[in-house]
């Protein structure tokens, strides 16, 4: 059953690699940013009442730039999807009909592309950037291993976590893509996700920062699992039984988002007019 | 095996206002058209079958195609194909269809054409062995093995459009929806194209529902027509009864010198119909009664005619003579 989506799979690989010189530029433009903030961060624990070695909102000088390098390797790595872009122009120039004609689901195509970007993200760039950047962390004394074992543990469950991500980031980014439908201002929705994603997702911040009330809310919408929680979890900031309890909020999320968009789905593909004819 | 009964599909169309206050104005207040693109059509198609539907352009034709293979739902009414709707059950019926759009290909532009069919392949679960005897099948009926190592966008029309009919007979479907499949098409490409229909008709026994301009496809490939008109069925049945209505009907068309008045020539008979136009003059006749040749002479004798070119009817004059004759039919 799933052999058919197997091409999709292989040609998002194939496009990874066919994009090398974007990805030396994001590499460069990178370094600058996480090396911005590295300074920033100094600054502001600085200028704190403890200086450089207080903790603010749980979390050291140290623990915060390890979050910013992880937060930054790991959106690189995870998140390489194009799919409301796709959406948007397969509605736009109607080739949405070649694939509505095809024995195949149109949300599997993108599920399958995703998993190939993944993998070969991982494969090529994800291993040697997280040995690298953990490290450098774990060498200078940023991130400190207690117990191997508990790290390699760490290590699974941010595996999973990080699939998941990778899945809801793109359930989120089809259901947007599907609002193209209904609307022709593709822009907007793109940038109304990404903003809604940087901010929710503890990407710019972590969400200890928030007040209490809003971070807990947060906590149980599925943004959180999108960067913040995976990060958290490499870094040995939750336990495993909290880590168990992220996992299992993104999972819930993941199946009502899946059947949130199936739904939207059903009810804008009634809304098809295919372009010429 | 299709089954259509009282089809409908209406689109609803935004009426947008005229310039910059327009604009706006359509900002807080929409107002829609209804633009009914297929009204209350019918009928049924049979396995084995040919059918050409046929009509002008905007007249519907494709709107039910869609419908049919599953890309559009209706507003009402029902398709069936093998008893399923396709709109509902789009999977299991996309593996029944093949489908050809003339006007765009479902080819991946940019990889090569033999890696297009591998895809494929592997989407409608073809065996190895199956995917051998078609490919070799498909290779000698539409001539692709020469380019289907070229990416699809270096192909020309003819050769994508034959590499797009490959594709859609990959899976051995059933049936076939042909979308205006020669649009464009020099004519040794149309030759090789109705060729190949016929061949797949004939092994396989493929249903075949084609929408053309070109009438040649018609009395080439189909038995049976349905006539679409502004979303209703105007005719259905055999091309041989629509034929008989109108004859083999013709038109001569020649090129006068400036010094003869084509209204001052003698007519031919009361058979051959004169119109003219600037330098041109167009005689209509039936070639079943009055014979080609002899109109062709009494062009060059009488009008001292210099130049010449003789058309078949085409879609549009027949479409027009239905509904003449319907409205006479009404009146009388």
């Amino acid at each position: 059953m799933l052999k058919k989506y197997k091409p999709f799979l292989r040609a998002s690989a194939m496009d990874v690699m066919a994009y090398k010189f974007n990805i030396l530029v994001w590499v460069i433009v990178t370094l600058f940013e996480v090396a911005c903030l590295v300074f920033l961060w100094f600054a502001v624990y600085q200028s704190s009442e403890g200086g450089i070695d207080a903790s603010i909102n749980g979390f050291t000088y140290k623990e915060m730039i390890a979050y910013v390098v992880l937060t930054t390797i790991f959106g690189f790595v995870t998140f390489n999807n194009d799919t409301l872009w796709i959406i948007n122009n397969d509605i736009r120039k109607g080739t949405i009909g070649n694939y509505l004609i095809k024995p195949i689901s149109y949300r599997g195509k993108f599920v399958a592309s995703n998993i190939g970007a993944l993998l070969i993200m991982t494969l090529i760039f994800g291993i040697p950037l997280y040995s690298i950047g953990l490290g450098v962390l774990i060498g200078i004394g940023f991130l400190p291993i207690v117990s191997v074992w508990e790290f390699i543990a760490h290590i699974g469950l941010f595996l999973v976590a990080g699939v998941l991500a990778c899945l809801i980031n793109d359930t989120i980014a089809y259901i947007f893509g599907i609002l193209c439908f209904y609307t022709t201002s593709a822009w907007g929705l793109n940038s109304l996700k990404t903003t809604i994603i940087a901010f929710l997702s503890g990407t710019l911040l972590p969400l200890a920062f928030f007040p209490p009330i809003f971070r807990d809310i947060v906590g149980y919408m599925p943004f959180a699992g999108l960067s913040q929680n995976p990060v958290l979890i490499l870094m040995m900031k939750y336990d495993y039984f909290e880590s168990a309890k992220v996992i299992l909020i993104a999972l819930a999320w993941l199946v009502i988002l899946e059947l949130f968009s199936k739904l939207l789905f059903c009810h804008a593909i009634k809304k098809v007019t295919v372009q010429g004819g | 095996m299709i089954e259509v009964k009282s089809l409908t599909k209406v689109f609803k169309k935004p009426i947008r206002g005229k310039g910059v206050l327009g604009m706006i104005r359509t900002l807080f207040s929409r107002k829609y058209k209804e633009i009914r693109a297929v009204d209350d059509v019918s009928f049924d198609i049979k396995e084995g079958e040919i059918v050409g539907y046929i009509g002008s352009n905007g007249a519907g034709k494709s709107t039910t195609i869609k419908m049919m293979c599953g890309i559009l739902t209706p507003t009402s009414g029902q398709v069936l194909i093998d008893g399923k709707e396709p709109y509902k059950k789009r999977r299991i019926v996309a593996k029944e269809i093949g489908v050809v759009f003339g006007q765009k290909t479902q080819l991946w532009w940019d990889i090569p054409l033999i890696e297009s069919f591998k895809v494929l392949k592997e989407i409608y679960q073809v065996s190895d062995e199956d995917y051998k005897t078609r490919m070799e099948f498909l290779s000698t009926v539409l001539g692709i093995d020469e380019f289907l190592s070229q990416p699809v966008r270096t192909l020309s029309l003819g050769q994508r459009m034959r590499a797009d009919l490959a594709a859609s007979m990959l899976h051995n479907p059933k049936i076939l929806f042909l979308d205006e499949p020669t649009i464009g098409m020099d004519v040794l490409v149309k030759e090789k194209i109705r060729l190949a229909i016929h061949a797949l008709n004939a092994k396989y026994h493929t249903t075949v529902v084609l929408t053309t301009h070109d009438m040649a496809d018609i009395e080439d490939l189909c038995s049976r027509i349905i006539m679409i008109e502004k979303g209703k069925i105007i005719y259905d049945g055999p091309l041989k009864a629509i034929k008989h209505r109108f004859g083999n009907i013709k038109t001569l068309t020649i090129t006068v010198p400036a010094n003869i008045d084509p209204l001052e020539v003698a007519p031919y008979s009361k058979d051959v119909d004169m119109s003219s136009k600037d330098d041109k003059v167009m005689l209509r006749f039936d070639a079943d009664k009055v014979k080609l040749e002899d109109v062709v002479q009494y062009a060059f004798s009488s009008y001292h005619a210099i130049d010449m070119k003789i058309t078949d009817i085409s879609i549009e004059d027949v479409v027009k003579q239905i509904l003449v004759q319907q409205e006479e039919a009404k009146h009388a």
